[in-house]
């Protein structure tokens, strides 16, 4: 176990590094540079050669690129090119958002995922079958903006139930503070865990209906256990072992639904942090934005794989 | 064992969701505990901004969302009018000594930082000084010709020049922020400098908390010289963030802001129409759309070929398709705006796409195969995609060139690519809107002067003539003759053809009229309705 815990942490590592130096040297690939978007009437070459020197990129690529896996490696992210403070403080500021609306749809996926896939394995082809499918695949097809859109129009500018943008009405403190967040976090909980949701059923009642043509099934019927309990407590333990990965893997699509439902909804989380800064060039900031959210997605998915491994110990030979 | 498997999920579920809330919920509202105030409170008034402020320093900021905030903090020597005109400030007025070679701006003696200092000359020399010192923003290149700053005295402020230069005290009062000397000169290097936090400001409002990604709250300055009875009739501004123009539009009609600070769109202005409330404010554009003709491409190098495709745009098509009708039409390259400047001599070009024809065919230009087009005239038009109106524009421009045998290509790219190859001159027709240009002769200096590499000669031009006509203009600080020299060289940029001028735009500013009253317009969409001056003159609604 140990052995496997090294290797996946090793891989964990190696992973972190790919994200972290594609995306320095995929930044610099594009065209231009910081002051290139400054350009507003008269930038003489001497101040846009000043500009470069403090932001540092006057210096060679690799140098660059030496200095900031050295700054990396003692726990500095930069400095930002536009906002001048540490990038590590920006993005902490916003961090928090993107943990409790990204792990709220997490949670409400699966726990709305579970009964769905469930119920739709029990009822093969049966009509609840072929609607919780129908649901499934339609949802399979939804595209995050745009259902955060419609929901955005629809629930907040048409019906005025829920806010249409921001996390929380700002003069709320106490108790109506956090009944003002969860208002606030309807809607762009809502877009992500109906785009999350079709994958993740499907995946489920699959994985369901297999298990439950197994023999242990048929010998616990035959034992007579009630339907119930061999659907929930030993159907589902084994038909939710692949969809463990699938719970990993969703974790980067949530990540990355997020900057899109943060952006639409206005929502300031890193996400809307990552959008507002590739706007401006403001490489420290993106660069670190995206670190935190290659490190969280690593660590998930290797946490996603150990839990695995603690599950079904054959994973681990 | 079944019990405590389920009650430790739960517990396990309860203590993230609670660390999740706490996360958020805890710090949630903390910065915004001193600001008191609800926007329950009649005088708040709520404002739509598009992004979060990006840098708080006002000396090196170039974001138009910062300046919003910022420029009614600190205070600026001059302000713009409604009328595009230069209107005191903090400075009651200025001239010029030394034939020119002086500026010498007298200040108000009445303004005030928030921490109670008064503010002085001293104030205004140490900004210019740290923006000369650490090249900060675009005010540097206006600070070009300065060789020394004096302040014999607490409202004196004397600027000694190389050479005359006329706008020099319209151009840096009006662009250059005031920040508190004794609160900045202990920040060391102003270029590292964020300030976000203990503002001290002079201007009608001053930031007191924020609350990043949502919103900006600003407190009254409570001794403010240019609000009617000493200090602003609302006691706080609320800049809120939204993603975008759309979304702030529906904030506007559900009465969570109160304006908006962005215009409205042409497309969009008409959905208000139904609502009571909401009034829109026109105000005029300091910059303007234009093509622009790289004379390094070997047929825009002719003066026949850049003047036949100015006949073959059809702007009235333009103005009327794309914008709705709400433009105007101009000849040369100074905006109508600029009433002193307006040169009523000179007309646009025709659309003529025949006149064209004959045109490049008395140039020598061949249809050989008679396609419809002239043999190897083919010329790119590059544009920022992002940018509805232009795009749109470059469609029409395409179709009516074609009429008059001129094949264009669309180049319209990416905003990043855009920028790049304009800056590199990689082009052949750059079609574009400028932004805000406060005065005809930085404008000239910077679109047409070969000698000035900071500049944006996006022509290329390489002219003696041109050349000559700018730096004699630069020079004359006699009004009279000043406008005299700005027309002439406004009658050559449209007789070659350098640029065809297309339009000024018209900007529309929504607000919540049954609420607040009293906003007074600047023209361009950096000011609208949100300056420091508007904000002060606002009264709400009883």
């Amino acid at each position: 176990m140990v052995r496997f815990v090294l290797s996946r942490a090793l891989k964990a590592v190696l992973t972190v590094w790919i994200a972290i130096t594609s995306t320095f040297f995929l930044l610099r690939l594009l065209p231009g540079d910081p002051t290139t978007l400054m350009v507003e009437g008269d930038m003489t070459p001497e101040m846009q050669a000043a500009l470069l020197k403090t932001y540092g990129l006057d210096r060679p690529l690799w140098e660059q690129y030496v200095s900031y896996l050295r700054e990396l490696l003692q726990g500095n992210l930069g400095i930002s090119f536009r906002q001048l403070q540490p990038v590590t403080d920006i993005i902490l500021d916003r961090l928090p958002w993107t943990l409790l609306l990204a792990g709220t749809a997490f949670i409400l996926t699966i726990a709305v995922g579970i009964p769905i896939g469930v119920t739709a394995a029990v009822n093969r082809g049966k009509l609840m079958d072929r609607l919780l499918q129908g649901f499934g695949i339609s949802a399979n097809a939804l595209f995050v903006p745009s259902v955060a859109i419609l929901l955005l129009v629809f629930f907040g500018a048409q019906l005025g139930w829920f806010p249409i943008g921001g996390a929380i009405d700002p003069d709320t403190r106490g108790a109506a503070a956090y009944l003002s967040l969860a208002h606030h976090l309807v809607l762009p909980v809502l877009s992500l865990v109906l785009v999350q949701l079709g994958p993740y059923a499907l995946t489920l009642r699959t994985n369901m209906i297999e298990v439950l043509g197994e023999d242990y099934i048929r010998a616990a019927q035959a034992r007579g256990l009630s339907a119930r309990r061999r659907v929930w407590k030993h159907g589902l333990r084994n038909a939710i072992l692949p969809a463990l990965t699938l719970m990993g893997l969703q974790l980067g699509t949530l990540v990355g639904g997020a900057v899109l439902t943060e952006t639409v909804f206005a929502y300031p989380g890193v996400g809307r942090l990552i959008y507002e800064a590739v706007g401006q060039q403001d490489y420290p900031v993106i660069q670190g934005a995206f670190i935190m959210l290659a490190v969280t997605v690593v660590i998930a998915n290797a946490l996603t794989d150990m839990l695995y491994a603690v599950l079904n110990p054959r994973i681990r030979l | 064992m079944k019990n405590i498997v389920k009650g430790r999920w739960r517990v396990a579920v309860a203590l993230g969701a609670v660390a999740a809330l706490g996360l958020s919920g805890c710090s949630l509202n903390e910065d915004n505990a001193s600001s008191g105030s609800g926007s329950g409170n009649g005088s708040v008034l709520r404002i739509g901004t598009t992004t979060d402020v990006s840098n708080f320093n006002p000396l090196q900021s170039l974001s138009k969302t910062d300046s919003w905030i910022l420029n009614a903090m600190y205070p600026h020597l001059l302000r713009i009018d409604e009328n595009a005109k230069k209107a005191p400030e903090l400075a009651k007025e200025y001239k010029y000594e030394d034939g020119g070679k002086t500026a010498v701006f007298t200040l108000r003696d009445d303004f005030k930082w928030t921490d109670g200092k008064p503010v002085v000359a001293e104030d205004v020399k140490f900004s210019a000084e740290m923006i000369m010192k650490y090249k900060l923003g675009n005010v540097a290149a206006k600070l070009t010709w300065v060789e020394s700053i004096e302040a014999p005295d607490a409202t004196t402020v004397k600027f000694k020049l190389s050479q005359p230069y006329a706008p020099f005290a319209e151009g840096v009062g009006f662009w250059m922020s005031i920040v508190p000397k004794h609160v900045f000169e202990s920040a060391g290097d102003l270029s590292k400098f964020p300030n976000d936090s203990n503002w001290v400001g002079a201007g009608p409002f001053v930031l007191d908390s924020m609350t990043k990604g949502q919103r900006y709250v600003m407190k009254r300055n409570e001794n403010y010289p240019l609000a009617p009875g000493g200090k602003a009739a609302v006691s706080q501004v609320e800049y809120r963030v939204y993603p975008d123009v759309n979304t702030m539009m529906l904030a506007l009609r559900n009465g969570d802001i109160d304006m908006m600070g962005t215009p409205v769109p042409v497309s969009a202005a008409k959905t208000f129409e139904n609502d009571s409330k909401i009034k829109l404010e026109k105000v005029g554009a300091l910059g303007f759309a234009h093509l622009t003709y790289n004379m390094n491409n070997k047929h825009l190098a002719k003066q026949e070929v850049r003047q036949a495709l100015s006949m073959s745009v059809d702007t009235k098509a333009i103005i009327s398709s794309v914008l709705q009708g709400d433009a105007q039409q101009m000849a040369g390259p100074i905006s109508p705006i600029f009433a002193d400047y307006d040169n009523t001599e000179i007309q646009p070009y025709a659309y003529d796409p025949d006149g064209a024809k004959a045109k490049l065919t008395a140039a020598g230009y061949r249809d050989g195969n008679g396609d419809g087009f002239f043999d190897g005239l083919t010329i790119g038009v590059a544009c920022d995609q992002s940018n509805a109106n232009i795009t749109r524009v470059v469609q029409l421009f395409r179709e009516s060139a074609a009429k008059a045998g001129i094949k264009l290509e669309n180049q319209c790219v990416e905003r990043n690519t855009f920028l790049t190859r304009t800056k590199n001159g990689e082009y052949d027709i750059d079609a574009t809107q400028w932004g805000v240009f406060d005065n005809p002769m930085d404008q000239l200096r910077s679109t047409y002067l070969s000698s000035n590499p900071g500049g944006i000669n996006y022509n290329l031009l390489k002219s003696d003539e041109m050349d000559k006509l700018i730096n004699d203009a630069a020079g004359t600080t006699d009004p009279e003759a000043f406008k005299v020299k700005i027309k002439n060289i406004d009658k050559v940029v449209h007789e070659q053809a350098y640029l065809t001028p297309l339009y000024v735009e018209n900007f529309q500013f929504a607000y919540n009229a049954s609420k607040f009253t009293g906003f007074v317009a600047s023209p361009s969409d950096l000011l609208g309705m949100v300056t420091a001056y508007s904000l002060a003159q606002v009264t709400p609604v009883k």
